[in-house]
């Protein structure tokens, strides 16, 4: 105590009380390590459900891939089915616009395919050039060139038969009314 | 202990030996079976090119079709079922079919090919409803491949220049779909592109996402398009069978051309097949005789003759001549259609009456050669190379072919022979001013398969008489549709000044000379004093007494108004000109 009575003697008066926990303080002294060990389970669980996620993502990810290509194949053979829809719907079309087609059509409506000579008629003027006639469908032109020649064996002569009116082809008396 | 090394050894040398096996020995086709395994290579047919008339109509074109292809592993033992449906159904030859069913070793074979898709689908669906295979699962020995098809909606029309596909394998032979005739085949290799391939791993019939998958495209084949009006076509071969059935002729030609631009409008022959049922037609037929066959052009050479006088100032319209019944030279005597005395014809009455007397008077004034060397300007004797194959040069004679007699003969359109393209392209140079321009029937360009470029875009043109030479032939050819100078007043088109030329011709016949047949032609073009279309009509072998003023002058005249009103081309409002035909 001898030893700490002058220097109590020399500080100020109102710091005895900090200066003494200081003091205290820089008492330093070696303790034993505190070995806490951290917690396991949120880290187990935390590293589970990022692989779980990621599996199971991964897992979702491929299934929709999958279903994608799916949905695609299926797709891609309705846009074909379609596709060859559209083009027989086309090859329609083409066969009715088909000039010898339309010829025909035009005929059971009474027209003609003109042969004689034409005119001119000038908008403005109204006036008619060149030398029209009426197309009369007296020098009617073929509509469509004659089907191919075939072999006769395959085009037999027509087989005439004469039939006697009150008896029948085959034989049997046909009813006379 | 020992013992178990010894075995450890034995073993790693094994699976050391089995290493080197496959990595040393041929790693590649182990690579690639493989890689075969789970891969599915899907071939990429290209998509051949349109064959197109000059407004987008298609002539010729691809649709999706399917082929049909069967696993005979699969179908062997039901082969006569399946080849009986399959015949009915597909129009496939029932034995042919037969026999490709039951192939043995073999898993691929092509039962039908082209077949539109929607109805092979269905014939394959049906079957695979009706049968299964030996372990009792759905029948799998039937299978649709994409194989385009190609499809002619206009049938006979232009089926002489477009042309059709088919297979050209033989019996036995996996088929190969090529052009066979026409355009199709001319063109094959432009119009039909390249094919490419698809390689892509497959699971359970899809597709295995981020699998690996090569493409090469393939590469679509290109579109021609011709210079041919198709409904023009269309009449032009109304016109022409009418024609020709009415004379009692063997057949014909009708040609139409834009007179400035060279494009054939029309190009028709008669008889001719159908482009989508080739087969039902004699094979003679799938040409363009306009383009293939050679004949003797008669008087409408004259204008050639007559052109190449006035060209050379040896001799113009109004020229007098004294034209005798017959003229007596060499071998025998040269005489006219028409029986008389001494007649006074100037140059323009010799080509309206169309003497053969005068004509030849006349052109005893050439130069040895002269006339020769003007036909070939006129492009006689060379092909018009417009783009089909199979075009003659026909034949004008040369050197010491070229005898007096013959010279006399060619001057009147004997001795010679010419195809119907490079008949009109000559009468044409007439319309265009004296300048001979190229026929085409390809409009812009395209490259044949000889490796030539044709089409409008490299045609050419040159001159071979000069304006007014052409002029004044153009003034001659007028006063033969004259109802009384000439001799082919039913060519005249009313309301337009229409400039022509007859031509009635010994024709030679199957035997190799004269058989006593004609071929009867009328060539001309309108407005005569602004020309627009140049039309050539021939008929071969009419009934006896046809003259090409009365066969083939109305057809001339019929197809020149319906162009003229197809493409609205008023008359010039000009009147005929009077140049007198006698003196």
């Amino acid at each position: 105590m001898s030893s700490t009575s002058p220097l109590r003697n020399r500080l100020p008066y109102v710091a005895p009380r900090i200066a003494q926990a200081a003091l205290q303080r820089a008492r330093l002294t070696v303790v034993p390590r505190r070995r806490t060990r951290a917690p396991r389970v949120p880290f187990v669980t935390f590293v589970s459900v990022i692989l779980l996620g990621g599996v199971v993502g991964l897992l979702m990810f491929n299934t929709s891939m999958q279903q994608a290509s799916f949905r695609e194949t299926a797709l891609q053979k309705q846009a074909t089915d379609l596709g060859a829809q559209q083009e027989a719907l086309e090859m329609d079309l083409q066969a009715l616009n088909d000039p010898a087609h339309v010829a025909a059509a035009a005929e059971r409506l009474g027209m003609v395919m003109p042969t004689t000579g034409a005119g001119v008629l000038h908008l403005g003027s109204g006036e008619i050039s060149g030398d029209p006639q009426p197309a009369s469908g007296e020098d009617r032109l073929p509509i469509e060139q004659p089907g191919p020649r075939k072999p006769a064996e395959l085009d037999p002569a027509p087989i005439k038969v004469k039939v006697d009116p009150l008896v029948g082809a085959d034989g049997v008396p046909a009813r006379v009314q | 202990m020992q013992v178990g090394f010894v075995f450890i050894a034995m073993v790693l040398s094994v699976f050391a030996a089995r290493l080197v096996q496959l990595q040393g020995v041929d790693p590649r086709s182990y690579a690639k079976m493989a890689a075969a395994e789970g891969q599915r290579v899907v071939a990429l047919p290209a998509t051949r090119g349109e064959i197109l008339d000059r407004n987008g109509e298609p002539m010729a074109e691809t649709v999706d079709g399917r082929m049909v292809v069967a696993d005979p592993k699969v179908t062997a033992p039901v082969a006569p079922q399946l080849a009986t449906i399959l015949s009915a159904r597909l129009g496939v030859d029932y034995f042919e079919t037969l026999r490709r069913l039951r192939v043995e070793g073999s898993r691929f074979q092509y039962i039908a090919r082209q077949v539109p898709a929607s109805k092979a689908e269905k014939v394959v669906a049906e079957i695979q409803e009706q049968f299964e295979d030996d372990k009792g699962r759905p029948f799998a020995g039937l299978m649709t491949e994409r194989d385009p098809l190609r499809i002619y909606p206009n049938h006979t029309v232009a089926a002489n220049l477009v042309g059709f596909l088919a297979e050209n394998g033989k019996k036995g032979e996996d088929a190969a779909i090529i052009g066979l005739a026409g355009l199709e085949d001319s063109f094959d290799t432009y119009l039909s592109g390249k094919d490419g391939e698809a390689r892509y791993e497959v699971g359970a019939g899809n597709q295995i996402p981020l699998g690996d998958n090569t493409v090469t495209p393939a590469v679509d084949g290109k579109n021609v398009t011709l210079t041919i009006d198709r409904d023009l076509q269309y009449y032009a071969q109304r016109v022409l069978q009418q024609t020709v059935q009415k004379s009692g002729g063997k057949s014909g030609m009708a040609l139409i051309m834009d007179s400035r631009a060279g494009d054939l409008l029309a190009l028709a022959d008669y008889p001719t097949y159908d482009a989508a049922d080739p087969s039902s037609y004699p094979k003679e037929l799938y040409k363009s005789s306009a383009l293939t066959d050679v004949y003797e052009p008669g008087s409408v050479e004259k204008v050639l003759t007559i052109s190449s006088l006035v060209d050379a100032g040896l001799a113009y319209k109004e020229q007098h001549f004294k034209v005798p019944g017959q003229l007596h030279r060499q071998d025998r005597p040269i005489g006219d259609y028409w029986d008389h005395g001494t007649l006074k014809l100037t140059l323009a009455g010799i080509l309206a009456k169309s003497s053969n007397v005068g004509t030849v008077l006349a052109a005893d004034q050439f130069r040895p050669g002269q006339l020769r060397n003007y036909l070939t300007r006129f492009g006689l004797g060379a092909r018009t190379g417009v783009g089909l194959g199979g075009e003659t040069r026909g034949i004008l004679p040369q050197g010491a072919a070229w005898t007096s007699q013959v010279g006399d003969r060619i001057a009147f359109g004997q001795s010679l022979s010419v195809n119907a393209v490079q008949m009109i392209a000559a009468v044409n140079t007439i319309a265009n001013g004296g300048v001979r321009v190229d026929p085409s029937l390809v409009k812009g360009r395209a490259r044949a398969d000889d490796g030539t470029e044709v089409g409008t875009d490299v045609a050419t043109s040159r001159r071979v008489i000069s304006k007014d030479a052409a002029h004044e032939t153009m003034l001659m050819m007028e006063r033969v549709v004259d109802p009384e100078a000439g001799v082919a007043p039913r060519a005249a088109v009313p309301g337009y000044r229409v400039a022509g030329k007859t031509g009635t011709a010994q024709r030679v016949g199957e035997n190799g000379g004269y058989d006593g047949s004609l071929t009867v032609s009328f060539a001309g073009f309108a407005p005569a004093d602004e020309p627009r279309f140049t039309i050539y009509v021939v008929v071969h072998s009419p009934r006896e007494g046809s003259g090409g003023g009365s066969v083939a002058g109305p057809a001339f005249a019929k197809l020149m108004s319906h162009t003229l009103r197809r493409y609205g081309v008023a008359p010039t409002g000009a009147q005929p000109n009077q140049t007198p035909v006698e003196w």
